[in-house]
């Protein structure tokens, strides 16, 4: 994994190239248009220089503000103005961080014919950034005179999308044509006659001024060899606008188109008829039938058909036609059959279905390196044939390096309207071991279709010293920001779950949640209670004299209850202790002062002090009680059990008078 | 300088206090032993259901996940499983009514979140509404509704527990549990406002329209019907006294009405 520092950096890095890549672009249109070398001075392009400085300047800024961008889609035209009978040059080159950019979106286009041209890939990694940019060539035949509109192009990667911006051309009419020849065609001029063969006996069966031809070079092929289906379009009659070509559908055939339109004349049973070409390069998918639908064309034919203004279809036929007094019309041509071969047996284990001719070659982009560090190797298949379909050949023994995905580039080239080009797979290694390692000869297969053989070839093999790298380097972990991610091809829900019980905290929450309201007054309820106890703690501890004066008589009576029990049990001497100390402290708590420490005397005054109503008959009593309290206590050997009990008797009386009398007010 | 040292009896509780706190804690320990876990369905039984759902038995599968749900209402997997099955029986509406449940019982499932949102995108809805970061939709949602509910409830005990404590202490434990009583309380109060707010969702308190539904403008079939629901939309209830018809909202589109109650299946 690449850590995000380093991402960091990497993007940092990336930003002061486009920097700097912006600078140079600046600094060259204004060498260009300031500074021009004397070569430039003298040239046709000098004429040029301004606009050309211009759009070269659009265009670089263009691409500097892109730069920044996953995606980035330029369009480009080799001219802006031409005649009907030129054709144009498109190309749209598209950018993208990653390792395959994809194709743009060729909008219908109602003022030209557009044909396929090729594509060109480049495809660069540096540190370990992948950076990929296709060039996609158009050829454009304009239909109509006048100022035409090349629309905007657009291209999406899934995320995000990018689009060109429209481009007007202007279509001017074109110069007399004298009278000649066709065009040219030095390469297949065997096809040529059996062309114009085929179309003399079209044209002869009846005097047609227009129709349209399609047939292939060959009608059987092996899966991958190139057929060339050839379209025609003859006419004899002058038309009002370019005609509209709809290519014909395809059935277990891939297809490249082999522009440029070709035009010119030919002579059929005593009528000159002018003729445009348009070539297409087929490929076999698998072996069986394989078959061309029909190729159509549009075109507005002059007639001298007069329109009956009260005739019921008037409408119908007045915008049938153009201005030019031109019917459309659209010619078919006839469903082509082909036989695609199967491959015969004896295939070499490398090969991987690629048909034509092939050379290869690899090479490294450095020949030293370090361990951990990362090399490219590429290996490049050049040749004639179907190069889409070619797969990147297998690299085998690299155990001292760390393989990653291989990336491809594509150039294809279409001179002589043969589909030639080289295709390059670059592979990231990196190097486990350090010496001088080398790297086996990559072998490929191809099938030779005019020998009719297999071939198997391989590059030369390739030696790397790598050198020992720092600890760092050992650990190196390439990650491809370009590679190809996964891509969701589709989406289900996820899968049933074998849990077979609700999670433990799930059952606990219900249950705790099911309890009935009623058990939750608890809590609230002991709160409450707790506070009240409290409160009433705090309030005893504020007022303690209070709670003795209120607490003295239930003492009392304990104590009472106390020494008739000792009584009972013949302890004498304690039952009166009993009593004397709950008599004592009866009247502290009543009192709210420590009597045992006080006479009768001071007792009884202080008692009178307290509850001044009191009756003297009680004081009276109070003393008296006390005095018999005091003998039998500190004389406890006159103390008999009829004394006691008596005692006992006297102290309850007193305490319920007593009680009745502090309560005056 | 000497630190005062708290003697025992600051400590000490009253006898009466003390044995409050005992009955109190008697009491948690009671309503504890009353969450214990129910008793798991039958692993075996249930592999089996799933193989009849590994084998396209859907129809077999799904009694099998609905006899869980009926033994077990609070396992989100019956619910999870069940809405699975009706998901494969082309049933949309049930598919998100049972995941709805499954999500309700346990909404941070990866699981049963994902195959929510993925029968709500089937029929035009999404789990996470335009513009909610994930990550939030995602907290919000971290809890269930039992959850909160059992989290307030625990609050609201401990708080009364330490309000109690506190009460009940001696000088120096009364100022360790200066703060607690407030403390749980605020945590108590924190899930309910939570549970208030989740009331609003529809998860907690919507319904999915079984099948198409018309939304009339009165509870009665006299009235005109001023929209159709389709299947497995989920709405909100707003009132449910009507014995035929249930009072429901859209809030995004902004509309109310009536709707049978046959006509839509409570969550």
């Amino acid at each position: 994994m690449v850590s995000g520092e380093s991402c960091d950096n990497g993007l940092k890095k990336e930003r002061r190239i486009n920097v700097m890549k912006f600078r140079n672009s600046l600094k060259n249109v204004f060498k260009f248009i300031f500074c021009p070398t004397l070569a430039t001075i003298h040239s046709p392009l000098c004429h040029y220089s301004l606009p050309l400085a211009a759009f070269i300047l659009a265009a670089s800024f263009m691409s500097a503000q892109s730069a920044f961008a996953y995606l980035s889609i330029s369009a480009q035209t080799d001219r802006t103005e031409l005649t009907i009978t030129e054709n144009l040059y498109l190309t749209v080159t598209v950018s993208a961080n990653s390792g395959s950019a994809p194709e743009p979106t060729i909008p219908p286009m109602s003022s030209f014919n557009a044909y396929s041209s090729g594509r060109s890939q480049s495809i660069s990694i540096v540190n370990g950034k992948i950076t990929t940019s296709v060039s996609f060539t158009y050829i454009l035949t304009p239909r109509f005179v006048g100022r035409q509109t090349i629309p905007a192009i657009s291209v999406y990667n899934g995320r995000e999308k990018a689009m060109t911006p429209e481009i007007e051309i202007n279509v001017t009419k074109s110069a007399p044509v004298k009278p000649p020849a066709a065009q040219s065609r030095p390469q297949q001029p065997a096809r040529q006659n059996a062309a114009d063969g085929a179309a003399r006996q079209t044209a002869a069966k009846a005097d047609i001024p227009i129709f349209l031809k399609a047939e292939t070079d060959r009608k059987t092929a092996y899966p991958g060899q190139q057929i060339n289906l050839i379209v025609r379009f003859y006419t004899a009659i002058p038309l009002t606008s370019n005609p509209q070509y709809l290519p014909p559908a395809y059935k277990n055939l891939i297809f490249e188109d082999l522009p440029p339109v070709r035009n010119g004349e030919i002579a059929i049973k005593g009528i000159r008829y002018s003729y445009s070409e348009i070539k297409t390069a087929l490929f076999g998918l698998s072996p069986g039938p394989a078959s061309v639908s029909p190729a159509s064309v549009i075109a507005q034919v002059q007639s001298d058909e007069q329109i009956d203004p009260f005739d019921p279809n008037f409408f119908q036929k007045f915008f049938s036609m153009n201005g030019a007094q031109g019917a459309t019309k659209e010619f078919r041509t006839s469903n082509l059959t082909l036989n695609i071969l199967p491959l015969p047996e004896g295939a070499p284990a490398s090969f991987t279905g690629a048909t034509g001719k092939y050379t290869i070659s690899s090479e490294l982009d450095r020949k030293q390196t370090r361990q951990g560090e990362a090399v490219n190797l590429s290996v490049t298949v050049s040749g004639n044939g179907s190069l889409k379909t070619i797969t990147a050949p297998k690299l085998s023994n690299l155990t001292n390096f760390k393989v990653f995905d291989t990336l491809s580039s594509l150039s294809i080239s279409k001179s002589n309207d043969i589909i030639s080009g080289k295709k390059v797979f670059t592979t990231v290694i990196v190097p486990r071991s350090e010496g001088h390692i080398r790297i086996p000869p990559v072998k490929f297969s191809f099938f030779d279709p005019e020998a009719q053989a297999y071939r198997e070839i391989e590059t030369a093999p390739l030696e790397l010293k790598v050198e020992k790298g720092d600890a760092d380097a050992k650990n190196f972990n390439f990650t491809q920001p370009g590679a190809q991610a996964v891509s969701a091809t589709g989406s289900d829900i996820r899968y049933v779950s074998d849990k077979a019980s609700a999670p433990l905290y799930a059952n606990a929450a219900r249950a705790l949640g099911g309890v009935a309201w009623q058990v939750h007054i608890l809590p609230a309820a002991a709160l409450l209670l707790c506070l009240w106890f409290s409160n009433i703690q705090a309030f005893r501890l504020r007022n303690p004299q209070l709670f003795r004066f209120k607490g003295a008589r239930a003492a009392a009576d304990k104590d009472i209850n106390r020494a008739e029990a000792e009584l009972k049990a013949g302890r004498l001497k304690e039952a009166v202790s009993v009593l004397y100390d709950s008599f004592m402290e009866y009247l502290s708590g009543k009192t709210g002062k420590k009597v045992s420490a006080l006479t009768t005397r001071q007792a009884g005054e202080l008692i009178m002090e307290r509850f001044p109503h009191t009756d003297g008959y009680y004081l009276e009593e109070i003393r008296s009680f006390w005095e018999q309290l005091e003998m039998v206590h500190f004389s406890p050997s006159s103390l008999t059990a009829q004394n006691a009990k008596d005692l006992i008797t006297t102290y309850t009386v007193l305490i319920e008078m007593l009680e009745k009398e502090f309560k005056k007010k | 300088m000497i630190a005062t040292v708290p003697s025992f009896t600051d400590y000490r509780l009253p006898v009466t206090g003390y044995k409050i706190l005992q009955v109190l804690a008697c009491c948690l320990l009671c309503l504890c032993a009353f969450s214990c876990p129910a008793a798991a369905y039958d692993k075996n039984e249930l592999a089996e259901i799933n193989d009849m759902y590994k084998n396209g038995k859907y129809q077999e599968a799904l009694d099998g996940y609905l006899k869980m749900t009926d033994a077990e209402s609070a396992n989100p997997y019956a619910f999870y499983n069940a809405g699975n099955a009706y998901f494969r029986l082309g049933k949309p509406g049930f598919a998100v009514l049972y995941y709805a449940k499954a999500f309700k019982l346990l909404p941070r499932n990866p699981d049963i979140r994902s195959n929510l949102d993925y029968a709500l995108k089937q029929t035009g809805q999404a789990l996470v509404p335009d513009g909610v970061p994930k990550s939030l939709h995602y907290l919000y949602y971290f809890l269930s509704d039992l959850e909160l509910k059992a989290l307030a409830i625990f609050f609201f005990w401990l708080a009364c527990l330490a309000g109690a404590l506190r009460a009940l202490a001696g000088t120096a434990l009364k100022e360790k549990l200066k703060t607690a009583p407030y403390t749980m309380s605020a945590a108590c109060l924190f899930f309910l406002f939570w549970i208030g707010i989740r009331y609003s969702s529809p998860f907690t308190h919507g319904a999915v329209a079984a099948a198409p539904a018309a939304l009339l403008s009165g509870p009665g079939e006299k009235f005109k019907a001023c929209a159709t629901l389709p299947e497995a939309r989920l709405v909100k209830i707003l009132d449910e006294a009507d014995e035929e018809f249930y009072e429901i909202g859209l809030p995004g589109e902004g509309i109310k009405g009536w709707v049978k109650k046959t006509d839509l299946q409570k969550i």
